[in-house]
């Protein structure tokens, strides 16, 4: 995140750091002052980070990707493309182009409402100063195509040549403490820690790491094809409850217990159906400091709350944006009764009675645990940063500079702080920049990873295209000049991923190479429904004059256990927009963190922001006669349904209205404070934003679709 | 100098200070059409944060900080009782044949409101004043406790002046007779007595009336702005001003009146008490007064 | 060292706040008495700018003169301090104060306000340093832990400023200079212009 200081231009699309992530602001603006860089900001709203814009640019919710493949279609058409940069790093360039040239500005500006001229100028922004970072967060991903907007804003750092770059890149700015560590361990249902995905190869593995039995851990399985298959998504949980034991992919039985582990329950979307989930459930537990409001909805007496200790009464490594790994230190023993999360998991274990294979490698908590998932994590790199690395990070602070996160002298002499992942070796610095050939490997540098094959044929042109780097291109100091494929059978019968030895990425590194291969970034993506990312429209659409040429997805079956509508959800709704007229985008509040259970239990911040509110253009608030303060009724197609006050304002456009997700505690205006354990109640109550979120999600990830759905709004 | 002018205006009433703010305010709202610059944006969010500070808060300031209120206060209490005394001195108390008839000037009911009015002037006066001059005291306790007599006081004075001004309303409108007694100041200033035109109250009690009256709603309103901050900044400032200098007018006039009843009339403080005046006193001192033979109440001596 | 002042860089201020929580977590305020806060102008507008305020500890400070119970004072290094047990709460600094500074509770007595509260510079107050009483009534004493105080030192665009004021006038001279700004700094004016 320092490097965005270097940054000569600034994109942000779908972010809002000034309230989601204010910490980065000072590199942000850093920039802006020291290097000029313009700040361009593409967001349907005009957010706190728009006031210290150069640029905004209103977009409609979820039509990102058609303003991304314009400004490419812009910039190829003016020759502003990195030629050098695609010629050697990048794969599937000219298929691409072929579907941006229909992206013209004109069509961008039907599609997205962004004016043509405005196009044309934020591409020549881009371009004449570059490197530009690109930053994007949920507003980016929060879409039936999130997959595909993602993969637009990496092609267009691609097209820039900005991939691998100090002051260039994508820069995703995580939404939470330490859930890039969360990710990295794949809290998620369709992979093992470390990407491993679910294929027996990667059980195998882990198996080998936890130094389990393979034959015992299938054995836990209800059969073995279950350990293959992808489980439910945290998006869909509740519809695994709901639809019924046929409807679903689910060997026959509904979802009947729910353990939410430091999980703000309202932050689900369609929140009205999650509620009747949490009264269906046999069993439901939740584990936080802060009762949540699942705890307080839920009517049924099947819920157990288990206090868990805060961050200041625990210790243990965690994993920031930047892939830094820093080692936290308890501050307090835990207070009251709660427990640390690491004496919850030992009492469920100890309980469920598979303590003696859970813990073999693990004598110290939590170093043991630090050791242990790096020891395994071999594809990110994570097998460098040993506790006591951290450690000695932790305490060397003052010796890195703010500017490149580098150690000058010290104990910690060459590292980047906190050894961002892949960190290859005990010796390794870490790596601060991915994909940056313009260091060796050995110092922190990388290239593409070779991850799908060294040649493809593509099914759209029939055109084979080798996907190594071109020749001549590779990091400093590496034997082979130019691409090679990834390091393998160095130890018989494993590759670099699977050597637990390490031999294979130390013989790799000794040869100045990356263990993983050098390869070009795709444009492709050949298992993906859209090979080349286009744009599709909402499932609810607003525009349902261009829904026949922006055509939503085929109906999805048995997609993380539940089936999922596309087509036939957009078809049925064509004419939604009668009715439900106005586009909903929900976001952050500075004040308030997820979904509130912590910071609306904080009487300082809920002073701050003490009520749910519908922000709501003065124009359309005088059409409904809806007044500043007023209490207003925001309905969805799905029948959800919340009373909060109006906040009119300018920073949405006439016809979206944006609600913070925070709050709960309230339904339909009434308030069901008093459910909370006594003395838990929280300060600030309000109706959820997401009782009005709308069904869609995203065609590979299923992520929630609740940036772009439609609404209707009344004076209450 | 422009601050003396505003002074002078500024003490005469409210109305120049609505007048004041609503030139504030238009003169925000042609800056408003212009160019938006930095220092614009500077000076709205003063005016946001601070209210209009060089206008109303520097006056404020000045008028406090240079303690000009504390001084004129001090002044009006050292200086009344001076000239009291010499005139006590000089030309003495008026003395009434109390043996005659009794003439009944305040029922019970007067009696009563007079009483609580009384009280809470009393309390709202000498609190008032310790907490102007509290930096005498260092304030502390003390003066914090002077701040909540001040409050009481003014819980009592609103029954007090509200039943002041209905029951004694009529009988206080001016009257042609009135600028006789102001020219003669009463015959306060010389030792003969002989009838002064007068009704039941004279020039001197209307004045009073009206300035404990009408100047204590507008204390009270004002009081009530200080104590809660129930309005914008500026009315608060304004407030304040006209709190204080009205209150030196009522200082001054509460210390007559103390002054009139206690020494000037011989006996008169006991009428508050009883109700009754002395014949001879009202045919004096309100020689125009006609009251009905029902008022009267037989003396001991006849 | 010379005195000491705030300076608010409108350009870097976000409006995140985090300086407004920080004071009231630190100093253990009640709900309702803001020794910090953020203004925005014009949000939701194109010329959307926000600046966080406190007490500016003025040199010549309008309070000091207008206080009847010279219950303010102003330190040799320029901090503008109240003593809480001998103000009586009448509001006459709220009204002189240019930038809305003092701040009351309430008080029990007739809704009477209590004593002045506001910004300490983390100073503490006139009682003995580290004293209980101290902690109690003013909050933190960070400046005699030699700390910048608390809304500054955490804030996360480093767009508040606070410290000697050569230092701060130079980082921010350098800020200017670097972005090729002629801005001035938000209330310099107000608070610290010498009396011609």
């Amino acid at each position: 995140m320092n490097d965005m200081r270097h940054a000569k231009s600034l994109i942000f699309i779908g972010s809002n750091p000034p309230e989601a992530h204010p910490v980065s602001m000072q590199h942000i603006l850093h920039a802006k002052e020291k290097n000029n860089a313009p700040i361009i900001v593409v967001d349907p709203r005009r957010t706190k980070l728009a006031a210290k814009a150069d640029e905004y640019v209103r977009i409609r919710p979820g039509t990102d990707a058609a303003f991304m493949l314009g400004l490419i279609n812009v910039i190829v058409a003016k020759g502003w493309e990195d030629k050098e940069f695609i010629r050697t790093r990048v794969s599937g360039y000219e298929e691409m182009l072929e579907v941006a040239k229909k992206y013209t500005p004109e069509e961008v500006e039907d599609i997205t409402g962004i004016p043509a001229e405005q196009t044309y100028k934020v591409a020549e922004m881009l371009a004449k100063n570059r490197p530009t970072s690109l930053t994007w967060c949920m507003g980016g991903t929060q879409h039936t195509i999130g997959s595909s907007i993602t993969r637009t804003f990496c092609i267009l750092q691609l097209v820039l040549g900005n991939m691998g770059k100090s002051g260039g890149g994508t820069n995703i700015f995580r939404g939470h403490d330490n859930v890039q560590g969360a990710t990295d361990m794949c809290i998620l249902s369709h992979s093992l820690p470390a990407y491993y995905g679910l294929s027996d190869g990667a059980w195998k593995h882990w198996c080998r790491v936890w130094d389990v039995d393979y034959d015992w851990m299938v054995g836990r399985f209800k059969s073995k094809e279950w350990m293959n298959k992808k489980g439910f998504t945290l998006s869909r949980w509740f519809d695994g409850v709901l639809e019924g034991e046929d409807k679903i992919h689910n060997g026959g039985t509904s979802v009947k217990a729910l353990i939410q582990w430091g999980c703000g329950s309202n932050s689900n979307s369609r929140f009205h159906d999650v509620k009747k989930a949490y009264n269906k459930l046999d069993l439901l537990v939740v584990v936080d400091p802060f009762p949540t409001s699942a705890a307080a909805l839920c009517e049924t007496d099947n819920v157990y709350i288990l206090p868990a200790a805060s961050q200041y009464e625990t210790q243990g490594s965690v994993s920031s944006s930047s892939r830094q790994i820093q080692w936290r230190y308890k501050v307090v023993e835990p207070v009251y009764d709660s427990k640390d999360d690491y004496d919850i998991m030992k009492e469920f274990v100890t309980r469920l009675g598979f303590a003696d294979q859970y813990y073999k490698n693990i004598k110290q908590v939590p170093e043991d645990i630090t050791r242990e998932l790096g020891s395994g994590s071999l594809t990110i790199g994570y097998n460098g940063q040993t506790p006591e690395r951290i450690k000695k990070h932790m305490e060397n602070w003052h010796t890195f500079d703010i500017d490149t996160l580098q150690a000058k002298g010290g104990a910690c002499d060459g590292e980047y702080y906190g050894m961002p992942w892949p960190c290859w070796t005990e010796e390794h610095p870490g790596t601060p920049i991915l994909y940056d050939i313009s260091k060796p490997v050995n110092e922190g540098g990388l290239p593409f990873r070779n991850r799908f094959g060294d040649v493809a044929t593509y099914a759209m042109s029939g055109r084979v295209e080798n996907q190594l780097a071109a020749k001549g291109t590779c990091n400093p100091r590496s034997v082979v000049q130019g691409g090679y494929s990834e390091f393998k059978e160095v130890v018989p019968g494993t590759n670099w991923k699977t050597d637990l030895s390490q031999k294979t990425i130390k013989e790799a590194l000794s040869k100045g190479m990356a263990p993983f291969g050098n390869a070009r970034a795709r444009c492709i993506v050949w298992t993906f429904p859209d090979q080349i990312p286009i744009h599709r429209e909402p499932l609810h659409s607003p525009r349902p004059d261009i829904v026949e040429r922006y055509p939503t997805y085929k109906d999805k079956a048995d997609h993380y256990r539940v089936d999922t509508r596309y087509e036939s959800e957009q078809a049925k709704n064509n004419d939604i927009v009668k009715n439900f007229p106005y586009t909903l985008t929900t976001g952050r509040q500075v004040e308030h963190m997820g979904a509130g259970a912590e910071t609306r239990s904080n009487k300082y911040l809920c002073e701050l922001q003490p009520e749910m509110y519908a922000e709501i253009n003065p124009k359309l608030a005088n059409d409904l006669g809806i007044r500043d303060g007023g209490m207003v009724t925001v309905e969805s197609p799905e029948g959800g349904k919340i009373k909060c006050k109006a906040l009119v304002t300018e920073r949405v456009d006439e016809t979206t209205i944006f609600l913070p997700y925070h709050f709960a505690g309230s339904w339909e205006g009434e308030s069901y404070a008093d459910q909370y354990p006594e003395g838990n109640e929280p300060w600030a109550v309000g109706d959820s934003g997401n009782v009005i979120t709308n069904y869609g999600y995203d065609i590979i990830t299923q992520i929630q679709a609740t940036k772009d759905g439609l609404c209707k709004i009344s004076k209450a | 100098m422009q601050r003396s002018t505003h002074s002078v205006l500024l003490l005469g009433s409210i109305m120049c200070a609505l007048l004041l703010i609503a030139w504030v305010g238009s003169a925000f709202a042609a800056a408003a059409q212009g160019m938006y610059s930095i220092s614009d944006y500077y000076s709205d969010l003063m005016g946001v944060i601070g209210g209009e500070w060089e206008q109303v808060g520097g006056l404020f300031t000045y008028l406090v900080g240079q303690q000009y209120f504390m001084w004129g206060f001090l002044l009006i209490i050292s200086v009344i009782p001076l000239l009291f005394a010499g005139h006590l001195l000089i030309i003495g108390a008026k003395h009434f044949d109390h043996g005659g008839n009794q003439i009944l000037f305040f029922p019970p009911l007067a009696r009563i409101i007079h009483f609580i009015g009384a009280l809470s002037f009393t309390l709202l006066v000498i609190s008032g004043l310790l907490i102007v001059c509290g930096q005498f005291f260092g304030g502390g306790t003390f003066i914090r406790l002077a701040r909540y007599v001040h409050i009481f006081g003014a819980i009592l004075a609103v029954p007090a002046v509200l039943g002041m001004l209905v029951i004694w309303f009529k009988d206080m409108l001016p009257a042609l007779c009135d600028i006789k007694w102001i020219f003669m100041l009463g015959g306060y200033l010389s030792k003969e007595i002989k009838p002064v035109p007068a009704k039941k109250y004279n020039a001197g009690q209307k004045m009073w009336y009206w300035c404990a009256v009408f100047g204590g709603l507008v204390m009270l309103a004002t009081g009530f702005l200080i104590w809660g901050f129930g309005a914008n900044l500026d009315i608060i400032r304004y407030s304040a001003i006209i709190h204080n200098v009205l209150g030196m007018v009522i200082v001054a006039f509460f210390l007559t009146h103390c002054y009139m009843s206690i020494f000037a009339i011989a006996g008169s403080l006991q009428s508050m008490k009883t109700g009754y005046k002395p014949e001879h006193e009202v045919h004096m001192l309100h020689s125009l007064h006609k009251y009905k033979e029902s008022d009267v109440k037989p003396g001991d001596h006849h | 060292m010379g005195r000491v002042k705030f300076l608010c860089d409108v350009e870097r201020c976000i409006d995140c706040g985090g300086c407004v929580v920080a004071c009231k977590e630190g100093h253990h305020i009640p709900v309702g008495v803001n020794r910090r806060r953020v203004v925005t102008l014009d949000s939701g507008k194109e010329t959307e700018k926000s600046i966080s305020v406190a007490c500016m500890h003025c040199a010549d400070a309008p309070c000091i003169a207008v206080c009847p119970v010279n219950c303010i004072y102003e330190r040799a290094d320029g901090v503008v301090l109240v003593d809480k047990k001998a103000c009586i709460g009448c509001g006459y600094c709220f009204m002189a104060c240019p930038f809305g500074a003092p701040q009351f509770p309430k008080g029990a007595v007739f809704g009477a306000r209590g004593a002045m509260d506001k910004c300490t510079f983390c100073a503490g107050g006139p009682e003995e340093n580290f004293s209980k009483e101290e902690k109690s009534l003013y909050g933190q004493n960070r400046i005699a832990e030699g700390k910048v105080p608390l809304c500054s030192g955490m804030c996360a665009t480093k767009a508040l400023l606070a410290g000697d004021a050569d230092v701060v006038a130079d980082v921010y001279r350098e800020r200017v200079f670097q972005r090729g700004s002629g801005a001035n700094a938000w209330g310099w004016n107000r608070a610290y212009k010498k009396k011609s």
